[in-house]
């Protein structure tokens, strides 16, 4: 993104950036959005153990080339992703590129263990997702998913976060709505939450071996940690994924159970 | 480790053949390896190297979990993975949050005393010098006094509070609930031989690089290894051979390079837990076991169980900081019991649960329904959350089973099918304590409180039971069938209770290792069963568990 075309988003009125509600202005995109500026965890590359050290660097260094999707997909999908989880309030150099820890997983054909009797296979599942994408932005805008505006591409992915999307019937009857969408976002949280800026982002300190993490109550930061500084931002206005709603189940005691590993 | 371990050749028949080094098949080896039986392990994952292998990093702990294909079915599938299935040396204790609670002596009543599930074919009492035994031999650091079912004390002592176990304590107090801090959890307070105290990192279920979380891979495999045991790694066994005897002749297994070997042994004991046993069983059908080895009962893979494992999670004004202190550091289990004034059997604990970014987001995505610039807002107050996990009770059911799919894995071995549902009385339950968690999440001042339905653990599906027409494998783990092929693992739990069933599994398998040690070569060449109790060997557990701790048990 050029300076130029920066300045006009700052200025128009569908800016795709986060409002300051006191202003009701777009806040200007940063290096390191997030309560906790000026904490880096890389910074603490030092105290880590070599295994991780290697491990986070490489993440951080070597983004892994494209090929699971092909060149059209890959289009699509950064397009999705960047709906999924926006990352407008971070300025070019700072954006964790997303696709690409996708790809790599699919290529390396890394799955977690499981497969839904009423899914295909991951990759199958990512590549038939996306056609239903593109026939239900077709359908509702006649025009393909990438050139539609931030707006209409949430309403796209909202009619699969509610579980009613009007296209792609042919896709539904191989895969339920709401298993595809859990399986992409899942897909885009763990690339993003596994990288060092969003750890920075959140305020969690990251890789603590052998160092320790020593002060364990009241939410205290370590001495290497720093202290919350809250800002107020909202969503920008042209989207749709501001405020929570639950995705729609198909399980009859509430909410669709998670896969994440706790206890 | 400085101790070159012994190898056996294939065709050199061993006394033992272990198929999987986990939780129970790490201290079983370890026992009769000690005891002086030639024993080789055969694990299908990897001999971890911790320093080299593991990393501090949710992303980077994929390997440790089974990630081989499975398929899941039914109303309520299991999700499989990083919840409940590990793969290595170690097995799922190497990513276990090592929570470790006894079952209660309830628990082995289950359908005298409440009409529901089964009774197991031993008491309470049976067990408990193996609860006393492993407690020392991981060990578990715990308060002085433990309240709940036998109550008893732990010799080491309690961990320090991280964030979430303060709210625990806060909410619990509020409501005059009783809360267990700082255990019963298999981490080091203090060093212990050659591994240290906990560092309070908080990546325990990455696998505690530290060494102070116990795995068998730190607790006992070492000391099988010194005494002569053989294990060998990335070594997938495929099926459990019948000789024309009606005994067991060893097995066959895939090599790391993926040839076809043979290992031959006097017997054979399957370790593999509630997924992998049964497959392996099912795998291993041949004329006169047509349905399944050692299932003439038709019961092996049915009553598979998971826990009720709803995260609850509490946003704070204050800041918690949850990543800090390892997850599991507090529990209660006030609701254990089965009450009368609640309308369902069983009951529910409630424990600490410490989520990473990854695992939050994740928890975000179900319990809000959070994505886009609603989930990059939740995930920035991440500081402010925490998490308390429901461990709820679910009754063993004949139609949660383990089948074999239509799809192969790289091997060509048929993959397992799990299908799951849960019954009227664990909705009821689910329900009650679902919301027994949330009221204790409010009472800790928490300004808004969401939860994600989840499942933790598996046993199951390889039943234990004193009837051969109901269940598997006799009391010792034995299976009714073949009297030198034996099942020792969380798949022959007949009920679960509302505890993490770690500390079980491992009691079992120094059980089974002592009854084995008792009935010396009657196992290799007698079809006789005997039903004695064995004495409880304490010469057996692994250096320095001995003359420690406070107070000295000895």
């Amino acid at each position: 993104m050029s300076n130029l075309k920066l300045a006009s988003d700052l200025k128009a009125a569908n800016s795709k950036l986060p409002i300051d509600p006191a202003t009701g202005k777009p806040l200007p995109p940063k290096a390191h959005p997030g309560y906790y500026p000026g904490f880096s965890t890389l910074g603490q590359k030092g105290f880590w153990d070599d295994a991780t050290r290697k491990l986070i660097i490489q993440r951080v260094e070597e983004v892994p080339p494209i090929r699971f999707f092909r060149p059209d997909e890959v289009d699509l999908l950064k397009a999705v992703c960047d709906r999924i989880l926006p990352q407008d309030d971070r300025d070019n150099a700072h954006k964790i590129p997303i696709v690409n820890g996708i790809d790599q997983r699919l290529y390396d054909n890394r799955m977690d263990g499981y497969r839904y009797e009423k899914m295909p296979p991951d990759g199958e599942a990512h590549r038939l997702g996306l056609q239903a994408i593109e026939a239900i932005a077709r359908q509702m805008y006649g025009k393909p998913f990438v050139e539609l505006g931030s707006l209409e591409q949430d309403t796209v992915l909202k009619t699969l976060h509610d579980g009613k999307p009007p296209a792609g019937q042919d896709v539904w009857a191989r895969m339920p709505v709401n298993r595809y969408w859990m399986l992409l976002v899942q897909d885009v949280l763990e690339v993003y939450y596994a990288h060092p800026w969003a750890w920075d982002e959140i305020g969690f300190g990251g890789p603590a071996y052998p160092r320790a993490y020593i002060r364990l109550e009241n939410g205290e930061p370590e001495p290497w940690e720093v202290d919350e500084q809250p800002y107020a931002w909202k969503a920008p206005e042209n989207s749709l994924s501001g405020k929570n709603e639950l995705i729609s189940g198909t399980s009859e005691h509430g909410a669709t159970p998670g896969q994440g590993g706790t206890h | 480790m400085d101790v070159r371990m012994r190898r056996y050749r294939t065709d050199e028949e061993v006394d033992y053949c272990i198929v999987g080094v986990g939780a129970a098949g790490g201290v079983l080896i370890q026992r009769l390896a000690r005891a002086g039986f030639k024993v080789v392990g055969l694990e299908a994952g990897p001999f971890w190297d911790t320093e080299r292998d593991w990393v501090s990093d949710e992303a980077g702990s994929h390997k440790l979990y089974w990630t081989e294909p499975r398929v899941i079915g039914g109303r309520d599938p299991l999700a499989l993975g990083a919840n409940n299935s590990g793969r290595g040396v170690g097995g799922g204790s190497v990513h276990w949050a090592a929570f470790t609670p006894r079952f209660h002596p309830s628990d082995f009543r289950v359908h005298s005393e409440d009409g529901v599930g089964v009774d197991w074919p031993m008491s309470y009492d049976e067990l408990k010098p193996y609860y006393e035994l492993l407690e020392l031999e991981m060990p578990v650091a715990g308060p002085a006094y433990f309240p709940w079912g036998h109550p008893h004390g732990y010799a080491y002592g309690p961990h320090p509070m991280g964030g979430v176990g303060d709210i625990l304590i806060k909410g619990c107090t509020k409501l005059g609930i009783r809360v267990s801090a700082g255990g019963p959890v298999a981490i080091l307070s203090g060093s212990h031989g050659d591994r240290p105290h906990c560092i309070y990192r908080g990546f325990c279920i990455q696998g505690c690089k530290v060494g102070a979380k116990q795995s068998t891979l730190i607790s006992h495999v070492p000391d099988a290894i010194k005494n002569g045991a053989e294990i060998r790694d990335n070594c997938m066994v495929a099926r459990v051979n019948l000789g024309k005897n009606g005994r067991v002749t060893g097995v066959t297994y895939f090599d790391p390079a993926g040839r076809e070997c043979e290992q031959k042994s006097k017997a054979v004991i399957v370790c593999g837990y509630a997924i992998e046993t049964p497959r392996l069983l099912l795998n291993s059908a041949c004329p006169g076991f047509e349905k399944g080895l050692a299932n003439s009962s038709g019961t092996l893979g049915h009553y598979l169980m998971a826990q009720a494992g709803n995260v609850i999670l509490g946003r704070f004004d204050e800041l918690v900081r949850m990543y800090k202190a390892p997850p599991a550091h507090a529990l209660t289990e006030e609701f254990y019991e089965t009450d009368s004034k609640r309308d369902f059997a069983r009951g529910f604990a409630i424990q600490t649960v410490g989520p990473l970014p990854i695992s939050f987001a994740k928890q975000m995505m179900v319990a809000k329904g959070a994505w886009g610039w609603g989930m990059r807002k939740v995930m920035m107050d991440y500081n402010h959350w925490a998490a308390l996990g429901l461990l709820g009770e679910i009754l063993p059911w004949h139609d949660n089973r383990v089948e074999l799919s239509e799809e192969k894995d790289k091997h060509g071995i048929p993959v397992a099918k799990v299908t799951f549902n849960l019954h009227d009385n664990d909705k009821k339950l689910i329900e009650y304590g679902k919301n027994k968690v949330m009221e204790v999440m409010w009472a800790a001042g928490a300004e808004e409180v969401v939860q994600e339905p989840r499942y933790a653990h598996l046993v199951g599906a390889s039943r234990m039971g004193s009837d051969p027409s109901k269940s598997v494998v006799d009391k010792f783990g034995r299976t009714h069938d073949i009297s030198n092929l034996f099942v020792c693992d969380g798949s022959i739990l007949p009920t679960q209770g509302s505890a993490n069933p770690g500390l079980t599994i491992q009691a079992l398998a120094a059980r089974t290792a002592d009854y084995l040690i008792s009935q010396g070569d009657d196992v290799f060449t007698s079809s006789s069963r005997s039903m004695e109790r064995p004495p409880v060997r304490k010469n057996l557990s692994p250096p320095g568990t001995w003359g420690k701790g406070v107070p000295r048990l000895t």
